[in-house]
């Protein structure tokens, strides 16, 4: 009892009573005052009336409640939004404006926040994802020079006591598993987790299980999402089945979620393994991973990176004069994408805002230029006693009844809007990051709605209410009197045309730079030229563990895949991939005789073969290019491209000239005997973009690829027609050579690799979202110019008849209906002009593009021509109002 | 003798203290505030239901229907815990003040 007393209490100071309850009780005691009224000596019909009168109406007596208990305000807001409801459905033009209006602006701002939500705030699925870090050694002199390394089991387990570390995972990706059960052989990328993975990132498998440290030794395989919904078409009872990899079997024990995709660094797998299985694939030393830390709460980086640094050098056993100049560098796992969409995402943001605030005040003006007509209905409201709070009330009740409309409109939009850049800039976003309308979603649009409503109700409420009734009341008169001076909807109409023109001049600014960007020439041309990649099959290393045999191997597959039928050129090159937006080797340094310290120089070093040239159509400008001896023996000749010529060999001939790269070989490759001897330089080639496009072409040195082979080739194929028709036959020209030898998945094309540069996919967003904002932005700009002007001419009609009756010339009519409108819209463009200094300074910090005057000039002169018809084209009207229908008018 | 007007807010108290009295329908309510009154307090009809529901929405007194003396069903409210403490600080209040205002009332221009 006692336990159920709060709660009853608590039910009912929410619950209120029923309308019969109340009523029932007032009847009852209207009756007992009635019924000593006539004991009074009052006749029945007097005493029944003299109750009423003094205790009131039973049929009003529930308002009476609920306004005594303070429920009448929402019975009031309910009544308000009915009508509201209503009125919308009256003016059903009206409404779908307004409301379409908001979608837009609120759908685009919601779609862009869920973006953010998604990719900035919330991107990774793991657990506690804010304290995991990336670990690498950072150059102290050059904060963005940083290094990776990798550690062994053991070292892991060092590092795990250090003190700010709660625990770490090591990983290590093996990007050249191969599916051997499955008719052609099937490349597939395999991370190995070390036995810890399942508590350290703590995401739930979508089926079966993740792996646990019990797996250790035993041949099981969790999968991918991605992975499974290709190979297994999603089927639920792939748990249990046996995949073979590399000739051995594997039991599959569980599935991944969609939102997890391990891991952006080192390439997402397709497969996750034990890392106990590494000795079983791998052959050579213990093999080592990269090591992702989570730190403990409450640690900073700074502090971490200051106590570890040393245990990380003593674990690594690092205690050279050199790596002194290097030091920790901690890294949250999301900042790398911080740096690189922070900047987009705050421009696309800007972008959307600005619609926002076009689409409210549209809806402003709208609700102004609407307001005229309902302004006896409102004066009798304030005639009848209501208070001017009370129509503001209703007023913005109506607005928030539209804003709240378009929201749930903009919303359902924003759903596929929000991954339109996800589709437009693959490579720039988390591979993590799963678009969905959540919790925080929701109540962002909801306030947006809320306060979008607000801001563009409140101007038109305040406005509208403020007539006293007296001078509103005979509003029926003829309405010939000039309409009134002041026009709070002129000046809504020039902000918008100067954001529009803001918007537009972004656009312009984006598209003008992307198509410069098009035009830039590359250096080399990327049609009908695609990359395969080749790996050196894994079966049988030994085979192949020297370089020549690897050479040897290699040549016979691009015999072969040269002699397929409309395969027109054939070259084999090692991390050359043009425009090299992503290169995975920095660049080097080297010597040349006869200088002084090379210690400065510093070039990329590119290993192909001499077809390259011809293949990617690389002009030779002086000298000669290598033969196909030179080639296999891969010493002593080097051919370097212009810029490599102009910037270290500007004094002399390049010809000749002796270079030497003694950094070259690593421990990963199997290098020439010679390889770090003097090379002569016998060629100079042309300039193809080798540090991404749109920026300036790297000194260049290229070499024979036998001089440094690695576990893998690139092909490049130069064929007629679109490259990749050809797979098939390709494909079986490989397999020719050796029955086992596989292409890499993802054979793409070169026109491709441009598609995926990261300042290429940048640039073409920009130019696709802010071109539809802007003509989003112009759509809402030109309907909001034309109802101002099509309500004014409808409230003017008697007017004009008259004035065209008198004979006034049918020329001043069209420029007096259309006047404050077309001022309005040329004070708008005039101020978004003034602004476009400062609006090139934005753009130039946040897109990296230089503004473009030009584009500025073309928005606003087609913004002039699109405003001034839709000023025209409803200003029409006036001049054909002939007298009679200007009388029935009234 | 003239009737009274109440002050602003004191229905609510003089309700308070008639149902302290034991539980009364609303009619009832009525009746006896004139009767303690000696008929001398004109109350004001319209207000007095809203000043009941506000009571009882405060949980200072409790509504529950019954049967009335001639036998009919009426609502009948009497004093919560809260209500009780409720009238005693009103009352405490009332007293204080009107004391006050009485001690300054009678002063005479000399004693000032």
């Amino acid at each position: 009892m006692s336990l159920l007393a709060p709660i009853r209490k608590l039910w009912h100071s929410i619950a209120p009573r029923t309308h019969s309850d109340v009523e029932e009780e007032f009847r009852s005691t209207l009756d007992a005052y009635q019924e000593d009224l006539i004991r009074q000596g009052l006749p029945e019909e007097e005493a029944r009336r003299k109750a009423r009168i003094d205790l009131g109406q039973p049929a009003t007596q529930n308002e009476t409640y609920r306004d005594a208990i303070g429920l009448r305000v929402f019975d009031e807001l309910g009544g308000d939004i009915r009508y509201g409801l209503r009125a919308l459905r009256r003016n059903p033009g009206f409404a779908a404006v307004a409301v379409l209006s908001l979608a837009l602006g609120i759908g685009a701002t919601t779609a862009m926040f869920s973006l953010i939500y998604a990719v900035l705030l919330h991107p990774f699925p793991y657990a506690d994802a804010d304290r995991i870090m990336n670990a690498h050694f950072v150059k102290t002199q050059q904060p963005d020079v940083f290094q990776w390394f990798t550690l062994s089991e053991a070292q892991l387990d060092d590092l795990r006591l250090a003190a700010p570390v709660d625990s770490v995972l090591g990983f290590t990706t093996n990007g050249h598993l191969e599916i051997t059960n499955d008719g052609l052989p099937d490349d597939i990328s395999g991370v190995y987790l070390t036995k810890n993975a399942e508590t350290f990132l703590g995401v739930r498998p979508l089926f079966g299980r993740m792996i646990e440290p019990f797996d250790a030794g035993h041949p099981v395989v969790v999968l991918n999402y991605r992975f499974w919904q290709r190979y297994f078409g999603g089927d639920p009872h792939a748990i249990g089945r046996t995949l073979e990899m590399n000739h051995a079997p594997y039991t599959i024990v569980g599935v991944m979620p969609r939102s997890f995709a391990f891991n952006d660094f080192g390439g997402v797998g397709d497969v996750y393994l034990p890392a106990s299985l590494m000795d079983a694939v791998a052959n050579g030393p213990a093999p080592t991973y990269l090591p992702w830390i989570k730190l403990r709460p409450h640690v900073t980086v700074a502090t971490a990176n200051a106590a570890l640094d040393p245990i990380v050098r003593e674990i690594m056993k690092i205690h050279s004069e050199a790596s002194l100049a290097w030091h920790l560098g901690l890294q949250p796992i999301i900042v790398p994408y911080q740096q690189d969409l922070g900047r987009t995402l705050a421009l696309l943001l800007a972008g959307v805002v600005l619609l926002l605030i076009i689409g409210c005040a549209n809806c402003s003006i709208l609700l102004l230029a609407r307001g005229r007509t309902r302004r006896h209905e409102l004066a009798i409201r304030t005639a009848i006693g209501a208070s001017r709070w009370r129509i503001v009330r209703q007023l913005l009740v109506e607005a928030l009844v539209i804003s709240c409309t378009g929201a749930v409109l903009g919303v359902a939009g924003s759903y596929w809007l929000a991954r339109l850049p996800l589709v437009l800039s693959p490579d720039s976003f988390p591979a993590e990051s799963v678009i969905r309308i959540n919790a925080p979603i929701l109540a962002f649009s909801v306030a947006l709605a809320l306060l979008c409503g607000i801001l563009f109700g409140l101007v038109p409420a305040l406005r509208l209410s403020r007539h006293d009734s007296a001078r509103m009341l005979p509003g029926r008169q003829i309405g010939v009197v000039a309409a009134p001076a002041k026009h709070r909807w002129s000046v809504l109409i020039a902000a918008q045309v100067a954001l529009t023109l803001l918007l537009m001049a972004t656009a312009g600014t984006a598209i003008h730079s992307f198509l410069e960007l098009m035009q830039m020439p590359l250096g080399y041309d990327p049609a009908n030229v695609m990359q395969l990649g080749i790996p050196l099959h894994v079966d049988n290393p030994a085979s192949l563990q020297s370089r020549e045999a690897r050479a040897s191997y290699i040549g016979q597959i691009r015999e072969k895949i040269a002699s397929v039928p409309g395969v027109l050129t054939v070259a084999v090159g090692t991390d050359a991939t043009p425009p090299f937006s992503d290169p995975v080797d920095t660049e080097s340094s080297f010597n040349i005789d006869g200088t002084g310290d090379g210690e400065q120089s510093q070039a990329r070093v590119m290993l192909v073969d001499q077809q390259y040239f011809a293949a990617l159509h690389i002009p030779l400008l002086q000298g000669r290019l290598w033969s196909t001896d030179e080639n296999s023996s891969g010493d002593f000749i080097a051919v370097v491209n212009r810029t490599f010529a102009t910037r270290y060999l500007s004094s002399s001939n390049a010809l000749g000239r002796q270079l030497r790269i003694p950094a070259l070989p690593n421990r990963f490759t199997a290098s020439s005997a010679q390889s770090t001897a003097r090379r002569q330089i016998i060629g100079v080639v042309g300039d193809a973009r080798n540090d991404g496009i749109g920026r300036p072409v790297v000194p260049a040195i290229y070499l024979p690829y036998t001089t440094l082979m690695r576990q893998y080739v690139d092909c490049f194929v130069r064929t007629q027609g679109d490259p990749l028709t050809y797979l098939h036959s390709i494909r079986a020209a490989v397999a020719s050579v050796a029955s086992d030898q596989r292409i890499s998945n993802g054979a793409f094309t070169l026109i491709e690799a441009i598609e995926h540069d990261a300042l290429y996919s940048r640039q073409r967003l920009f130019s696709i979202l802010f071109g539809v904002f802007s003509a989003m932005a112009l759509g809402l700009a030109l309907v909001g110019i034309f109802s101002v002007v099509a309500y004014s001419v409808a409230q003017r009609t008697t007017e004009f008849g008259i004035r065209l009756a008198l004979g006034a010339p049918r020329a001043h009519v069209l420029w007096i209906a259309a006047r404050i409108a077309l001022v309005s819209a040329a004070a708008g463009i005039v101020i978004g002009l003034a602004f476009d200094s400062f609006l090139g300074a934005v753009l130039a910090h946040w897109m990296q593009s230089a503004f473009a005057t030009r584009s500025l000039f073309a928005a606003a002169a087609l913004l002039a021509l699109s405003a001034f018809l839709a000023c025209l084209l409803p200003a029409r009207h006036a001049i054909r109002v002939t007298p009679a229908e200007a009388l029935r008018h009234e | 003798m003239k009737p009274v007007e109440l002050p602003q807010g004191t229905l609510e108290m003089l309700i308070l203290k008639a149902v302290s009295l034991g539980p009364l329908h609303g009619y009832g309510i009525l009746l006896r505030i004139q009767q303690i009154s000696g008929e001398r307090l004109e109350i004001l009809q319209g207000s007095f239901y809203t000043a009941i529901y506000r009571l009882e929405r405060r949980g200072w007194i409790r509504g529950e229907w019954g049967e009335s003396e001639n036998n009919r069903r009426a609502r009948f409210y009497s004093l919560t815990a809260a209500g009780t403490r409720q009238l005693k600080t009103e009352t405490a209040k009332w007293t204080d003040m009107a004391a006050v205002v009485a001690g300054i009332l009678r002063k005479k221009a000399g004693e000032i």
